[in-house]
């Protein structure tokens, strides 16, 4: 890693503001941001619409359990985006193999129920650690960052849920006057209305997945900004870059 | 990992400058959505208990009836509307849980929030939490760059860190070396902090990073036992801290 190259100021920081840093990356690279996200999130998202017909829940319970394999190509997007760099489609393609196909199994079993898994992510998938190896490391980076971890975690699953039902709750803000009602009717008694139950099986999933596109950049950022932090505090990166910048 | 950009651009910072009126730039740090969601769950921790124990207070009085359940709603009202303002305007100019958090509220300017500033941030929370709990809000937060909710923008208000976060001591003994050449405030203000991690880092990467900077460092005195670059280093910073003997 080259810390002089970094386009982020490295400075002491608390957890929860490195988390406000990872934010502000995000607004400075959106357009390579989402340039990559959409186009994999649609493709995801309407393969997950496919098994409506096997539940009305089925689509999000998919998108939900496919986010830690999303956040890969989000993170391959941030590691770049760090350098300033911008990330086009082609690059994420070129990087297929590293993005989509490592750690499969882990990212999708036991990763998914972790609490802090943006915050460790980078451990598996920049660093590459295995095994015993990865293990010692993540106990490192959680040591005194648990709570701030967690914390994380705990914002952007509130965010996640409130702006879920705000988009559904919009639909009934802005139908006309005398419709909303029959809004308020069609979430309650779907099969009564013309769009019936699998309308409202594929608003719900598609408001979700929505929610998805905007939130989890932002979230995979944040957790990537703490890792930096955490390496800040344990090797002194803000002064490497310092340095770096004035004497070479 | 990748080339150096060509022309460098600004490097992302999460600072927010103010300038006060004698010309001097202040760097706010403004809290974004992660923190202050934490105070936000702790206040709303904090005022369900508060409206419990008003419930249960007037429920001791002889029941719920009309005027009772009148006083209840009265007070749930201004527990929902005067806590925050209350609080804000108080010596620490954070509700309980900011303070928690360690987040206060100020002025874009710096200064105290003025009681008209904080009524208009509160009252306007309203629109924050349109359509339903805050969705505007989050959005707002997660898309401005000082994290500003809507309150805030027309209030023109921050929610900031009171305090800053220090991660160096007072700097090991080590005898004065000038430097091998003037250094910028910046480069010696790099080699202080440099000197004040000595004891979070260990010596390896501390004497890794001192090499870096070897351009400061003061050639070896032939005769002499031959020091280290973090010796030496350290030489430099206790120099630039205004030890000369």
């Amino acid at each position: 890693m080259r810390v002089d190259g970094l386009a982020i100021v490295l400075r002491p920081r608390s957890q929860g503001e490195a988390c406000d840093l990872g934010l502000a990356l995000v607004r400075s690279q959106a357009a390579s941001i989402w340039r990559c996200f959409t186009l994999l999130l649609l493709v995801v998202a309407v393969l997950a619409m496919c098994t409506v017909e096997l539940g009305g829940i089925v689509p999000i319970l998919i998108l939900f359990w496919l986010k830690p394999w999303l956040d890969r190509s989000l993170l391959f997007v941030m590691s770049r985006a760090v350098f300033g760099e911008a990330t086009r489609w082609s690059d994420l393609w070129r990087a297929r193999r590293q993005v989509f196909g490592g750690q499969f199994l882990r990212t999708l079993l036991w990763r998914r129920f972790s609490p802090w898994r943006a915050y460790t992510q980078p451990v598996e998938q920049l660093e590459g650690q295995r095994g015993a190896a990865r293990r010692k490391r993540v106990k490192l980076m959680l040591n005194d960052n648990r709570g701030a971890a967690t914390a994380l975690q705990v914002t952007f699953a509130h965010a996640e849920a409130v702006l879920g039902y705000a988009l559904i709750a919009l639909v009934w803000w802005f139908a006309p006057e005398n419709r909303n009602a029959g809004v308020w009717d069609w979430f309650f008694h779907p099969d009564a209305h013309a769009a019936g139950q699998l309308g409202l099986d594929i608003a719900t999933a598609s408001a979700y997945a929505l929610v998805v596109l905007f939130l989890e950049p932002f979230y995979v950022a944040a957790g990537f900004a703490m890792y930096l932090n955490r390496r800040v505090v344990l090797e002194a990166w803000d002064i490497e870059q310092e340095f770096r910048r004035a004497f070479t | 990992m990748s080339s150096h950009p060509a022309t460098p651009a600004p490097r992302i910072d999460t600072l927010s400058p103010a300038e006060t009126p004698e010309g001097i730039v202040l760097s706010l740090r403004p809290a974004g959505l992660v923190s202050r969601t934490m105070a936000f769950l702790l206040d709303l921790f904090i005022r369900l208990i508060l409206d419990l124990v008003l419930v249960m207070s007037l429920g001791a009085f002889g029941g719920l009836g009309g005027l009772g359940f009148g006083l209840m709603l009265i007070g749930m009202f201004l527990i929902e509307w005067l806590y925050p303002i209350a609080f804000e305007l108080g010596r620490s100019g954070a509700t309980p849980g900011k303070q928690a958090v360690g987040l206060r509220v100020v002025m874009d300017t710096g200064l105290p929030v003025t009681p008209a500033a904080s009524v208009t941030r509160n009252l306007l929370r309203v629109a924050d939490f349109l359509p339903l709990a805050y969705a505007f809000g989050i959005v707002t937060m997660l898309l401005n760059r000082d994290c500003k909710r809507l309150g805030d923008l027309a209030a023109g208000t921050l929610v900031v860190y009171a305090q800053p976060v220090v991660l160096h001591d007072a700097p090991p003994d080590a005898p004065p070396l000038a430097p091998a050449r003037p250094l910028s405030q910046g480069e010696q203000a790099a080699i202080r902090s440099w000197a004040g991690r000595a004891k979070r880092l260990t010596p390896e990467r501390f004497e890794e990073l001192a090499k870096l900077a070897a351009p400061a460092l003061p050639a070896e005195v032939p005769g002499e036992k031959p020091r280290g670059a973090s010796e030496r280093l350290l030489g430099v910073a206790q120099w630039l801290m205004g030890k000369r003997t």
